[in-house]
């Protein structure tokens, strides 16, 4: 019994470091994710009001609704740097320390937390420049730009996720 | 579900629209118009098109107005979160068909004739339904207090047979049905738009008391509780001069549609320029919602701004058949704002 327990924990030792960076990648890209379909369902609802009078903004309100959409990939692409950084994509077997699995797992918070937030914030701006272009059709330039500016933290906090699983060697 | 996924959809279609409000420049050409058929030619290039084809007459425009208005309430009520927020800008013509039955009932009671020709189709509950209420004495499914009240005003009459006090208290029921429906949506804007309808009223009330010189002690009666300026503050600028009426409610946002009263001598030209002042006061009190894309208040704004509309369309329809000045016709048009 004691040698089950004791290959049991041994086991989990070695794997616990990835587990945990694991974890994180699925938290950044899950969060991010969410975040970006509630900013989309936002901006969603002012399309379709809209389109309901006039059919012939899709085109534009398209461009605004996908605007949101963009957090969910930096959640995405900061997930897959890190399961390939913990070698689980194929590549030569890494091992991952517990502490090392913390750090990746940290990492990833800023993209998590700014992406879900801003998605969200973002679908807001989206709806209010979809309001725009409905009546001034021709303002589209501006009304890209005004959301545009969210976009800006969502960017900073990937960069920062990216320096920070650089940063830690395995 | 947040605020912001109830009303984006809203507030997107009202924006929408917004495009079929009538802008100035159709009210411009309706005026240049040589006369009613020129004007109704206008109209007919407008959302109001649909409506002018099934007039009987050309006099029959106010018909058109109250088809468009019944139109736009009926598909708002369809897509709106909180359908109270129709029902209470639709309350006050509910009101007004109880007032005309009233009053038909007894005109007819002293010989004349009923005037069923002036009710409207636009209130939350259907003129036929009011009438079947009021000739079979069964108010019990009456809505807005009216059960009680219209017994009471039943008999005041036959006591008092005074008209002006039945009317002065149906119209403080409607506030306080007004007042209570806004309560109830929980929405701050609501509440606002509805004390800034009651003391437009009661400034109105007050200029015409004022011309009629009625017995200061008398209109208190006719001014009603729940707006932002008090009974008291309004019984006190009947002391004052008119031209310090707009200086002394400088705390309230009503002073600039008092502003008229320094520049006017003429009483009845001034009414005119208040009244027209206090509709876009009302509309003001809710204009801030335009900048927020997810403000329930939009579903007021917009009522309101096709209800300045329409008034707008029969004020030139009107003034065209009686042929009127159209600069004096310009003067009395409301500024609208999709």
């Amino acid at each position: 019994m004691d040698q089950v327990v004791t290959t049991l924990l041994t086991t989990m030792s070695e794997q616990l470091g990835a587990m945990i960076a694991v974890l994180g990648a699925g938290i950044a890209a899950g969060f991010a994710g969410s975040g970006s379909a509630i900013g989309i369902a936002i901006a969603d609802e002012a399309a379709s009001g809209i389109m309901t009078e006039d059919p012939g903004k899709f085109g534009l309100a398209l461009l605004l609704l996908a605007l949101p959409g963009t957090q969910g990939i930096y959640g995405l692409l900061a997930a897959f740097f890190a399961i390939l950084k913990v070698g689980l994509l194929g590549g030569a077997a890494v091992k991952v320390t517990i502490w090392q699995g913390i750090g990746i797992f940290g990492s990833l918070m800023p993209i998590a937390i700014a992406c879900y937030y801003s998605a969200i914030a973002q679908g807001k701006a989206s709806a209010g420049a979809i309001l725009l272009i409905s009546k001034r059709p021709e303002e589209i330039g501006k009304a890209v730009i005004l959301p545009a500016m969210v976009e800006t933290y969502a960017v900073l906090a990937l960069l920062l996720s990216i320096i920070l699983m650089n940063s830690i060697k395995l | 579900m947040a605020q912001a996924e109830r009303y984006g959809y809203t507030v997107a279609r009202l924006r929408a629209m917004g495009h079929r409000l009538l802008d100035p420049g159709v009210f411009q050409r309706m005026l240049d118009a040589e006369d009613l058929q020129g004007a109704l030619k206008v109209l007919n290039e407008t959302c109001y098109a649909s409506w002018l084809v099934e007039m009987k007459s050309e006099g029959a425009f106010d018909e058109a107005i109250e088809a468009e208005l019944r139109y736009v309430y009926r598909e708002i009520e369809q897509f709106v979160p909180d359908k109270a927020l129709v029902t209470l800008c639709k309350m006050p013509y509910d009101f007004h068909n109880i007032k005309v039955l009233l009053k038909s009932s007894f005109l007819q009671k002293a010989g004349g004739n009923r005037r069923w020709d002036l009710l409207t189709q636009l209130g939350n509950y259907a003129p036929e339904f009011l009438i079947e209420s009021l000739e079979s004495e069964d108010y019990r499914l009456l809505p807005f207090g009216l059960r009680s009240a219209i017994p009471h005003c039943l008999a005041q009459w036959e006591q008092v047979h005074d008209i002006l006090e039945i009317e002065r208290q149906l119209d403080d029921l409607l506030f306080t049905q007004m007042t209570a429906l806004a309560q109830t949506l929980d929405q701050k804007g609501a509440v606002e738009w509805v004390m800034g309808r009651i003391d437009a009223e009661n400034i109105r009330n007050l200029l015409r008391l004022r011309r009629t010189q009625v017995e200061t002690s008398k209109v208190a009666g006719f001014l009603h509780g729940g707006g932002i300026i008090s009974v008291e503050r309004l019984l006190a600028l009947l002391g004052e001069p008119l031209e310090s009426w707009g200086r002394l409610l400088a705390y309230t946002d009503l002073t600039g549609a008092l502003s008229g009263l320094q520049e006017v001598s003429d009483f009845d030209t001034l009414i005119v320029e208040v009244e027209k002042a206090l509709d876009e006061y009302v509309l003001r009190v809710v204009e801030d919602a335009r900048f927020s894309s997810t403000a329930p208040e939009n579903v007021l704004f917009y009522l309101w701004s096709k209800e300045m509309e329409a008034k707008n369309v029969r004020i030139i329809l009107v003034g065209k058949a009686s042929g009127a000045d159209r600069d004096v016709l310009r003067g009395l048009l409301r500024h609208v704002n999709g």
